[in-house]
């Protein structure tokens, strides 16, 4: 069953890239968004909010988004969580890929790059 | 295998800007508001990130990657933050090329002594890569490869998303040994600087320095429209 979301929580330690992030999406939408500027803030507000979608950068100051990938998912195995870094090399995302990382997407960010990325978590339900 | 560090580079607050210096001895918030200023920040992020995954399709080796910072430097301000960010009496090598477009200045990478002869067996097979060569020029050859390819990438990527091209000279390595300044930049001393620096690491080889840019007062005003430009497709 397609997936229908309604709240995206938004893990990135720069103020302007979770506003760049945001803008991408779709405004039609009706989402509800959250913030969170580190890796550990990011977990807490997902034990707080079971958000529907986390989009998590991995270089942060606090907890990095690695660590706080594996966090969430340990707490919630079917958290699903977009990797959105600047981080490209083939053995980082391999490393996200492994620890269960929904998909990649690399910064900056873009509306369609966003929307593709919305659709295949729809899609996957 | 001996671990190689500069002083407590990326101890001492990777991200943040350092702590007492007297930056530009006025306020810096009137150089560039806090939006740019991230936005800037944000892009050097990206283009590092862009410039470690070109390093890694060259040489097998993964780059930590740390928070960038920002700053902003009176010129006569930049052999001050140099001898602090690198610690006294640290033997360095360093990386220095020159980028010309609308965004100017220098770039330059810092790493420790000894950093060369870890980097070599990245390249080959060791015994292939020194037959018939100077020891030095081998390791002189694998620090300014993996210097220009850093520097290049992370440029390139900066004035792409700037909307710029720059075209660069020729990589040069310097070295500083203990007791010597490190060499002054071609900086006019009353001149604001904008200095982006990252810090990065090898992870296989336990290699780490940092990475800082240097553009010239002149590249502010273009740079704040280009900052502009480029946040206003996140806009509306």
């Amino acid at each position: 069953m397609a997936k229908t979301l309604q709240t995206v929580l938004i893990v990135d330690d720069s103020p302007i890239s979770r506003k760049m992030l945001k803008s991408c999406f779709p405004k039609d939408r009706g989402l509800e968004f959250h913030e969170a500027g580190d890796g550990q803030q990011g977990l807490d507000l997902y034990k707080q909010l079971r958000p529907d979608l986390v989009t998590m950068d991995l270089t942060m100051p606090v907890m990095d988004g690695v660590t706080a990938l594996v966090e969430i998912r340990a707490f919630d195995p079917q958290a699903t969580v977009i990797v959105c870094t600047a981080d490209v090399q083939e053995k980082s995302l391999q490393e996200v890929n492994e620890k269960g990382a929904f998909m990649i997407l690399p910064k900056p960010p873009n509306k369609a790059s966003v929307l593709e990325a919305l659709a295949k978590v729809e899609e996957a339900g | 295998m001996s671990e190689t560090t500069i002083g407590n580079i990326t101890a001492n607050n990777p991200g943040l800007p350092l702590a007492g210096l007297d930056l530009t001895g006025s306020d810096e918030t009137s150089v560039m508001s806090v939006d740019e200023r991230d936005t800037l920040q944000e892009m050097m992020n990206i283009a590092f990130g862009r410039a470690a995954a070109s390093l890694a399709e060259v040489i097998s080796i993964f780059v930590c990657l740390s928070v960038p910072c920002v700053q902003f430097l009176r010129g006569r301000m930049l052999a001050a933050y140099l001898e602090q960010v690198v610690g006294p009496g640290r033997e360095i090598s360093i990386v220095e090329e020159n980028f010309w477009g609308k965004l100017q200045g220098s770039a330059f990478l810092v790493f420790p002594s000894g950093a060369g002869n870890q980097l070599v067996p990245l390249f080959g097979d060791e015994e292939t890569l020194y037959e018939g060569e100077a020891r030095e020029e081998v390791e002189r050859d694998a620090l300014l490869t993996t210097g220009s390819i850093l520097i290049g990438a992370c440029v390139g990527k900066l004035a792409e998303l700037l909307g710029d091209r720059v075209s660069y000279s020729p990589a040069k390595l310097v070295a500083k040994r203990p007791g010597e300044s490190i060499p002054t930049l071609q900086c006019d001393p009353e001149a604001i600087a904008i200095v982006l620096k990252t810090d990065f690491s090898f992870r296989e080889e336990s290699v780490e320095g940092f990475l800082f840019l240097v553009t010239s007062e002149q590249s502010i005003d273009w740079l704040k429209q280009a900052l502009a430009d480029f946040l206003a497709q996140y806009e509306g």
